[in-house]
């Protein structure tokens, strides 16, 4: 589709070269089309995201100086998500950003469904960007089991998408998290590339070095729910992946690997014997089964109790229990990314507890996402102890658990002021800094006079972006999208709203993901005169400042 | 006593207008409630069935009826953010909420009456030069601006008072009481309180001195003068007294018109409260959640505004004389 407009466009640009052969006294105002409309890029308010909305502002700039009316309008996020997901076809540009979740170690979710064209009706491409040669990419990197091969199909993908300029990525933040080094052992906090210290190994390793041994650390939002069949806020999900264990688990490598599964062996492409560790127990005291890994990856296909969980089941052809402590899964085709979004994500959940709720449920208007428990039973590192909305969710030690972690609690305190999270760094009220999206430089200072704060900053998986709708012209022409993403100046960016931390971006696929992250994607740099010639090249014209469609094109669509 | 019947009917009325109002006003405000559970793998089917269990998917007239029915039946709807009871969830911040409120207003009436009763006295002086703008000020100040200031001196500089929250971390009690008594609650109450009594306080202080100003030239207190009491005793005894009444029925409102105003304190704070819960129910379109909590304050509101006016006749039987004739 969009090569036969390119063709097209070609074709019209060497008529009009005749037209200027044959009457040289024409006036080349006649060639253009009409002027493209004044357009909005929408951004997040500048309270909730400063960097975003300065970001916007200089995009809007570079882009006035391609001949584009660009303003920038502020929106609060459900305002925006409105927008943009639910008028798919009311809206010219917009900033947008993915967060980092250690499941998106494995580039499969933002690589697909950001952009396969089957998720551009109600899904996730809300840009609408359809690619018979990404889609092809897309599906075969999905189902291809061999490592090298795989990394080969996401390097094209990420080439197609370098070419054809969907979205204009712009960084992958840099994200500060901190911890009190008087509290814990500096060398036992861990790094996981893309997710920073907030992780499970820096959980379970913290050695404490006083008679403080509760971790405490903050999250800016409420929880919605603790509920190991239901993925809800992203602070939810700290929480649940410590209260359920899972078969496998991301390892700090970003990979998955053995964890209530004390081994597994693919049988063949489709076919995976998955071997449950000895002895492991639910915090109620009931050992955990095999028939309890059954129900686990069963339930999500139950009616439609368990909606949230039953893409990443979808794939299973069937589940079944080969022996005390094995399991057989069975796959509907081959898939790459199975281990990681299926095995390390899926909650192993007690049978005994969730069976006669869910067939309760049966009969309701509610679903499996409705239902909170009391007091949680899993059968991960850490046990629930209590959860006081707005306030904190106290977990303890599971000593009997194979991985036990060393700090007796972990509390998580809900703290509605980012300036506030300093200082409370600093008096001992949290000792784990989480969620901090203040400035960089007010926290070392900070640091730097109390002495005994570390600070670790790591690049996130998650990215910022720019974007249009590829469903209104002039933003369904390659040539277009080209030069509004080369006409930004990445690195002016990093520098003026980022504050330096932050990398230059232009892959669904972090740096931070360097085994999948291709390279060759790095090259896109600001450049304005490369922008004009490729608009000029396409037949876009400049009158009076004004950037004109190519000739014979009329303005179709309205302004704001 | 038909009064006070009267006054109840016309209590539920409001409720029920103001119910309404909510209840239409979510619905036709854009914003749509899935936007706030957007997801890389959320699909149309899981969009379909959200609203489903949210009851949206049923024309207005019939949502607006089951909302009402299930009003009558004392049930506020199931909150879409948490799940769970809206009555649940807001029963889990209204108490916070009320021990702030009703701590910041105790200071801010402790305070602002004797100094409002002094400052009448000293009407023409210095003292009243600086009084007065000073508590103008005060009371004008933006609450965030205040609360943070206090944050950065007694928490952040001086490290008197914790930075946020109501408890330390994982501090244990056996009971709800035993919390909102402990040393520990009331330590991270002082903070949020003086913010809020700090903007309180401006209301007793120059209700009071107005008052004051007023009884000041009755002829009892010319009378007292004449006794030759002193000073003190004419103010306390005489004077103070009678500009008191319309103060303390200004108590009772004010807990209900700042039962619902402590939004910037308590996030400032992290304090939580109601407010905190309002602003993520309104940010998140939690349409049940947003609509009780509404309704909670507006019970409380008008609840007070009954007591007020019960206490007016009570406290000054002129008022009652007035209102049968």
């Amino acid at each position: 589709m969009i090569r036969k407009k390119a063709l097209l466009t070609a074709l019209a640009l060497s008529g009009s070269a005749f037209a200027f052969a044959a009457l040289p006294a024409a006036t080349p105002a006649l060639a253009a089309g009409d002027a493209i409309r004044d357009l909005t890029l929408i951004a997040r308010d500048q309270g909730a995201n400063p960097q975003a909305f300065q970001a916007a502002q200089l995009i809007a700039q570079a882009w006035g100086k391609l001949g584009l009316n660009v303003s920038v309008r502020g929106l609060p996020r459900l305002q925006q998500s409105e927008l943009v997901w639910y008028n798919r076809d009311k809206w010219d540009m917009t900033m947008w950003q993915m967060v980092g979740r250690p499941e998106r170690s494995d580039p499969d979710e933002l690589v697909y469904n950001l952009f396969h064209s089957s998720t551009a009706e109600s899904g996730y491409n809300f840009i609408g960007y359809k690619s018979e040669e990404f889609n092809k990419l897309a599906e075969a990197q999905r189902v291809e089991t061999d490592k090298e091969k795989r990394r080969e199909l996401l390097r094209q993908a990420q080439a197609v998408l370098d070419r054809d300029q969907p979205n204009m990525f712009l960084v992958y933040p840099k994200r500060s998290f901190a911890f009190d080094n008087a509290v814990f052992a500096e060398d036992s906090v861990v790094e996981q590339p893309g997710l920073g210290i907030k992780n499970i190994w820096s959980y379970l390793g913290a050695q404490p070095l006083g008679d403080q041994k509760d971790m405490i650390l903050n999250s800016t939002d409420p929880l919605n729910a603790i509920n190991p069949l239901y993925i809800s806020g992203a602070t939810d999900s700290w929480v649940t992946e410590l209260i359920w264990d899972r078969l496998l688990r991301i390892s700090p490598e970003g990979l998955a690997e053995p964890w209530a599964a004390e081994s597994f062996e693919w049988i063949d492409q489709t076919t995976i014997d998955v071997v449950l560790r000895e002895g492991m127990m639910w915090h109620d005291g009931n050992p955990v089964t095999v028939e309890d890994v059954v129900f686990s990856f069963e339930v999500p296909n139950v009616g439609d109790e368990v909606p949230m969980y039953q893409p990443f089941v979808k794939n299973i052809e069937s589940v079944e229990a080969t022996g005390d402590r094995t399991v057989r899964f069975k796959l509907k085709g081959p898939s790459a990314s199975f281990l990681t979004s299926s095995l390390a994500k899926v909650n192993l959940t007690p049978k005994h507890v969730w069976e006669a709720v869910i067939d309760d449920l049966a009969n309701r208007p509610e679903n499996a996402e409705s239902h909170q428990e009391d007091l949680p039973i899993g059968s991960g590192p850490f046990k629930f102890v209590r959860w006081k909305q707005q306030e904190e969710v106290v977990l303890e030690k599971n000593a009997d658990h194979f991985s036990p972690p060393n700090i007796d609690r972990w509390i998580i305190r809900i703290v509605s002021n980012t300036e506030a999270t300093v200082s409370m760094l600093r008096s001992g009220e949290i000792n784990f800094l989480s969620d901090y999206n203040g400035d960089p430089e007010v926290l070392a200072d900070v640091a730097d006079k109390d002495g005994d704060i570390a600070i670790v900053s790591s690049t996130d998986i998650g990215f910022q972006y720019a974007t249009v709708n590829h469903r209104r012209p002039p933003f369904d022409d390659v040539a277009m999208r080209r030069a509004l993403s080369l006409a930004i100046d990445r690195n002016l960016m990093v520098a003026a709203a980022w504050n330096g931390s932050a990398e230059i971006a232009n892959s669904p696929v972090s740096t931070a993901l360097s085994y999948w992250h291709s390279d060759d994607t790095d090259a896109i740099s600001g450049s304005l005169e490369e922008a004009q010639q490729i608009l000029k090249d396409a037949g876009y014209e400049v009158i009076d400042g004004r950037l004109h469609y190519p000739d014979g094109i009329k303005e179709t669509l309205e302004g704001p | 006593m038909v009064r006070v019947v009267n006054r109840l009917l016309h209590m539920l009325f409001v409720l029920w207008a103001v119910a309404t109002i909510m209840f239409f006003m979510f619905r036709l405000m854009t914003g749509n409630p899935l936007a706030a559970y957007i997801d890389t793998n959320f699909t149309l089917e899981q969009q379909e069935a959200l609203l489903v269990q949210f009851g949206l998917d049923k024309p207005l007239w019939q949502q607006y009826f089951i909302y009402i029915g299930n009003l009558l039946q004392g049930e506020l709807g199931q909150s879409f953010f948490y799940r769970k009871p809206v009555g649940e969830v807001l029963m889990n911040a209204f108490p916070n909420t009320i021990v702030l409120t009703m701590g910041a207003l105790v200071v801010a009436y402790l305070f602002g009456i004797p100094v409002g009763a002094y400052l009448a006295w000293k009407r023409g002086t210095w003292i009243e030069g600086v009084g007065i703008p000073t508590v103008l000020a005060t009371r004008a100040a933006p609450e965030f601006w205040l609360g943070m200031i206090l944050l950065a001196v007694f928490a952040f500089n001086l490290g008197w008072f914790p930075s946020g929250g109501a408890n330390t971390a994982g501090a244990e009690f056996n009971s709800e009481f035993a919390r909102f008594t402990s040393v520990d609650f009331l330590w991270h109450l002082v903070l949020p309180a003086l913010s809020l009594a700090l903007y309180l306080q401006g209301l007793p202080l120059l209700l009071m001195r107005s008052n004051m100003l007023e009884v000041m030239q009755e002829e009892f207190v010319t009378m007292a003068r004449m006794k030759g009491l002193s000073e003190w005793a004419i103010i306390m005894r005489h004077a103070a007294r009678n500009a008191l009444l319309p103060v303390v029925t200004t108590f009772a409102l004010s807990i209900g018109l700042s039962v619902g105003g402590n939004v910037v304190v308590e996030t400032v704070f992290s304090w939580p409260g109601l407010g905190r819960l309002l602003v993520g129910a309104v940010a998140s379109s939690d349409f049940p959640l947003a609509q009780g909590a509404f309704l909670l304050i507006t019970l409380v509101l008008v609840s007070m505004n009954f007591i007020a006016d019960l206490l007016y006749h009570v406290l000054d039987p002129r008022v009652s004389h007035g209102s049968n004739n």
